[in-house]
């Protein structure tokens, strides 16, 4: 950059003191452009040089909040005046689009970048046009990202903000068979098995919790997700993420099905967690016969811990409490890292024992 | 997951620890930052706000508030050394206070995470060269300007026009209750933590009345905060950054604190069958890793800093005892510079000052650095969990969090300045 357009400008540099400014071995531009930016942000003058001196200044720090902000003040004043709302013209928007993503590279990490895009796309989707189309290729544009990094929390919170913000049947349904296809390629991916919850309800804040029973999947909708998180368990039973995933799902059923009272629901709800339970049960059998020796990592925390999550619904049976009992005294051995939480469940479980015991003696 | 097998760490004998290398790693970087050469000062000049928070957070674990003083520069002015830079002489430093206010943005009254773009609070002392050009204010510098000012005895500052910053930050609350960090929009529940303990350290927070009803004239609705965190909670027990994103543990933090502060922590046990900051951590006791250290979310690298973000939470909800602490110890001293001092993210990395702050409270949190002081004659300050201030800056300010109590009532001796909401009851399990 020359600065030749500058030349008006009185740049502002970044010590006055005594001493002259230090030659910087890195750039000596970083510094003259850093200096002619000061003097333009303090004139607030926001004009297309201003444009592409920011675009000098990111390039040489893309981290730089303030010059992103500048920048964006930069694009709504060229626009063209609108009504009253600030808003930035189509093309300097896709322009700007490309700029973003030229600068991250392939694993943008740096929350401005996302930021920034999402900025621009929040002018994009108010204005005429196919936004749908847009959405579309913004998915694909973090598709790219999540190839190289399938964890990048930004990228998949983008994802988010875009199908969330278009509220369409379409990219819902859409972003399962995406969230699906991370899952194959690593069912280790939690990001991917929280986006499978993230589309499947919509968006809507977890039903686990709410009062709220409208996002609630139906019994069959649960009982296919159920399986599926077993399919997901069953290739890597060490892998937390499918056993968190079927607990979340079951407990979702129990708990709306609770405070729907209706003892219909609640009877149906009882019958597929017994079912899973059945299922997990038949799991740890052959994980313990494909590794009968090993008894350290014979079978996995996150299986017996969502054994007992399940189990440990029904307070009242005693069968399935000796149960839980039982494996929680595995747990301590086989992962004693995290000893005494078992040893708290445990503790919890024998106080239910025992007051059932006391109601049965109390009925004799 | 597997079993382990039993270290010197379980048998209770804790490796070296290396204080004055870490001590002088601290105070050397500030004068390293400051340098115009450097190439570490121009690309974090723009957040050089918090550096400046976890150096001093680091060093004040360190050292007692005089010497941190008299070693950073807090009031007065410090030699910044420099003579190796050339030009004249050496120079001396401006006292971290006055450039904290130098920071102040004054359109927004927020703190901006600079000003003038240059090298933090360079300049003849007593000579203003330049009217200094602050950033933009945004919540994560101003908290960490104000925690600062904590660190420092300076909220009582002049300068300090407290109704100016609480307007900043009450401007950024949103009708959903949720925070943007600055006046661009951007929603995250580290915002809302940010928000918080900022009017907490003010003197600005309204504590929601147990009456049920709202205070008319509170500058923000803490009710409406504390609802939005508990809509990013997750079907793991976790919370990410807005509803539906993924659990992470530094959300975890930021919205537990938050809800701490907010007095709202009987919320996670609202309404329903089972205990869910079991569940929550339940979740944080699965980030340890075999290497000791904790990860951030299900299979990543275990990393120093997320000793912070799990340990303060799971300090919060009383449940430090579900991990195993000497473990995670050993994991960050292994993460030491025994040659230059500092604490790299993981071993044999370069250290940085976030990791060795974030690593230091981590050590202090699980009562190693109490146990190192005692082996080596000296008193550690200890770090609050919820402001991420030693403790007695939180007791000499008054701040008063909520954290829940361990199962049988107690809680930790740094805690007992918090209101307790009674762990047996909160835990139905
Ligand atoms: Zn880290």
């Amino acid at each position: 950059m020359d600065f030749a357009d500058l030349n008006d400008v009185e740049p502002i540099p970044q010590d006055d003191g005594p001493e002259p400014v230090c030659s910087i071995a890195y750039s000596p531009e970083f510094i003259k452009a850093y200096d002619y930016l000061r003097a333009l942000l303090k004139a607030d003058e926001r004009s297309e040089r201003a444009l592409n001196l920011t675009t000098f200044c990111l390039k040489l720090n893309p981290a730089n909040y303030t010059v992103w902000h500048f920048r964006r003040r930069c694009l709504i004043s060229l626009s063209a005046e609108t009504d009253q709302t600030p808003a930035i013209d189509v093309e300097r928007i896709e322009k700007d689009l490309d700029f973003a993503d030229k600068l991250g590279g392939t694993n943008p990490k740096n929350y401005q970048l996302w930021y920034h895009r999402r900025a621009l796309l929040e002018f994009r989707f108010k204005e005429e046009g196919d936004i749908l189309q847009v959405a579309k290729k913004e998915l694909e544009y973090v598709d790219k990202i999540l190839d190289d990094d399938s964890k990048n929390y930004h990228a998949w919170s983008h994802r988010q903000w875009i199908i969330k913000t278009l509220n369409k049947t379409e990219l819902w349904s859409s972003e399962i068979n995406y969230s699906h296809s991370k899952v194959l390629s690593d069912p280790r991916n939690n990001s991917a098995w929280n986006q499978r919850w993230f589309a499947l309800h919509e968006g809507k804040i977890s039903s686990v919790y709410s009062n709220d029973r409208s996002a609630v999947l139906s019994l069959e909708k649960a009982k296919e997700e159920a399986s599926y998180a077993l399919y997901g368990a069953d290739l890597d039973p060490f892998n937390e993420s499918p056993w968190r995933y079927l607990v979340g799902i079951l407990m979702e059923q129990w708990r709306s099905a609770k405070r729907g009272r209706d003892a219909d629901d609640i009877a149906k709800v009882t019958g597929l967690i017994q079912e899973n339970i059945g299922k997990i049960r038949e799991m740890k059998k052959s994980w313990e016969e494909k590794r009968p020796n090993d008894h350290s990592s014979g079978s996995s925390a996150s299986l017996l811990s969502a054994l007992v999550d399940l189990l440990e619904i029904f307070t009242d049976a005693k069968e399935s409490l000796t149960e839980a009992k039982a494996l929680l005294g595995k747990l301590m051995l086989e992962d004693p890292v995290r000893r005494k939480y078992w040893l708290k469940r445990e503790k919890h479980i024998t106080k239910l024992l025992v007051s059932i015991e006391q109601k049965e003696n109390n009925a004799v | 997951m597997s079993a382990f097998s039993s270290t010197d760490a379980e048998t209770g004998a804790i490796g070296p620890f290396h204080d004055a290398l870490h001590a002088r790693y601290v105070v050397e970087l500030g004068h390293r930052l400051d340098s115009p050469t450097s190439y570490e000062g121009a690309v974090t000049e723009h957040l050089r706000m918090s550096g400046v928070y976890w150096s001093l957070g680091a060093l004040s674990l360190l050292r007692d508030a005089d010497e941190v003083d008299a070693s950073m520069g807090l009031r007065g002015g410090v030699d910044g050394g420099g003579e190796e830079n050339g030009g004249g002489g050496r120079r001396m430093r401006r006292a971290i206070v006055d450039w904290v206010f130098d920071c102040r943005d004054p359109r927004s009254g927020g703190f901006g995470g600079n000003c003038s773009g240059a090298a933090f609070g360079v300049g003849t002392p007593g000579t203003a060269t330049t009217t200094p050009c602050p950033h933009h204010g945004h919540l994560l510098y101003t908290l960490s300007a104000l925690q600062i000012l904590a660190m420092a005895n300076a909220l009582d500052d002049e300068r300090l026009d407290k109704d100016a910053v609480a307007r900043f930050v009450s401007g950024l609350q949103n009708p959903d209750g949720s925070f943007c960090g600055d006046e661009w929009g951007e929603v995250d529940t580290r915002f809302t933590y940010c928000a918080l303990s900022c009017l907490a350290l003010l003197g600005r927070l309204p504590i929601p009345r147990n009456d049920g009803e709202e205070e008319d004239d509170a500058i923000v609705d803490v009710r409406g905060a504390a609802r939005y965190v508990m809509s990013c909670r997750n079907f793991d027990g976790g919370f990410g950054c807005v509803p539906g994103a993924e659990s992470h543990a530094g959300q975890v933090f930021c919205c537990i604190g938050a809800l701490s502060i907010a007095h709202s922590l009987h919320l996670l046990n609202e309404g329903r069958d089972g205990c869910d900051a079991d569940l929550l951590a339940w979740w944080l006791a699965e980030r340890q890793c075999d290497s000791g250290g904790l990860n951030g979310r299900p299979e990543k690298q275990a990393d120093v800093c997320y000793s912070w973000w799990i340990l303060s939470a799971l300090s919060i909800v009383g449940r430090v005892s579900w991990i195993n602490t000497s473990r995670l110890g050993q994991f960050i001293l292994n993460c030491q510079d025994d040659e230059d001092g500092g604490i790299a993210d993981r071993p044999q990395d370069m250290p940085d000052v976030y990791h060795t702050f974030f690593g230091l409270c981590g050590l202090s949190l699980i009562g190693h650095l109490e146990k190192i002081g005692n082996r080596e004659g000296r008193t550690y300050r200890e770090v609050d969990p919820v402001f991420a201030l030693p403790t007695d800056v939180v007791r000499r300010l008054g701040l008063r969090a909520q954290v829940i109590s361990y199962s049988n009532g107690d809680v930790e001796d740094r805690l007992k300045m918090h209101s307790i909401l009674d762990g047996t009851k909160a835990s139905l399990k």
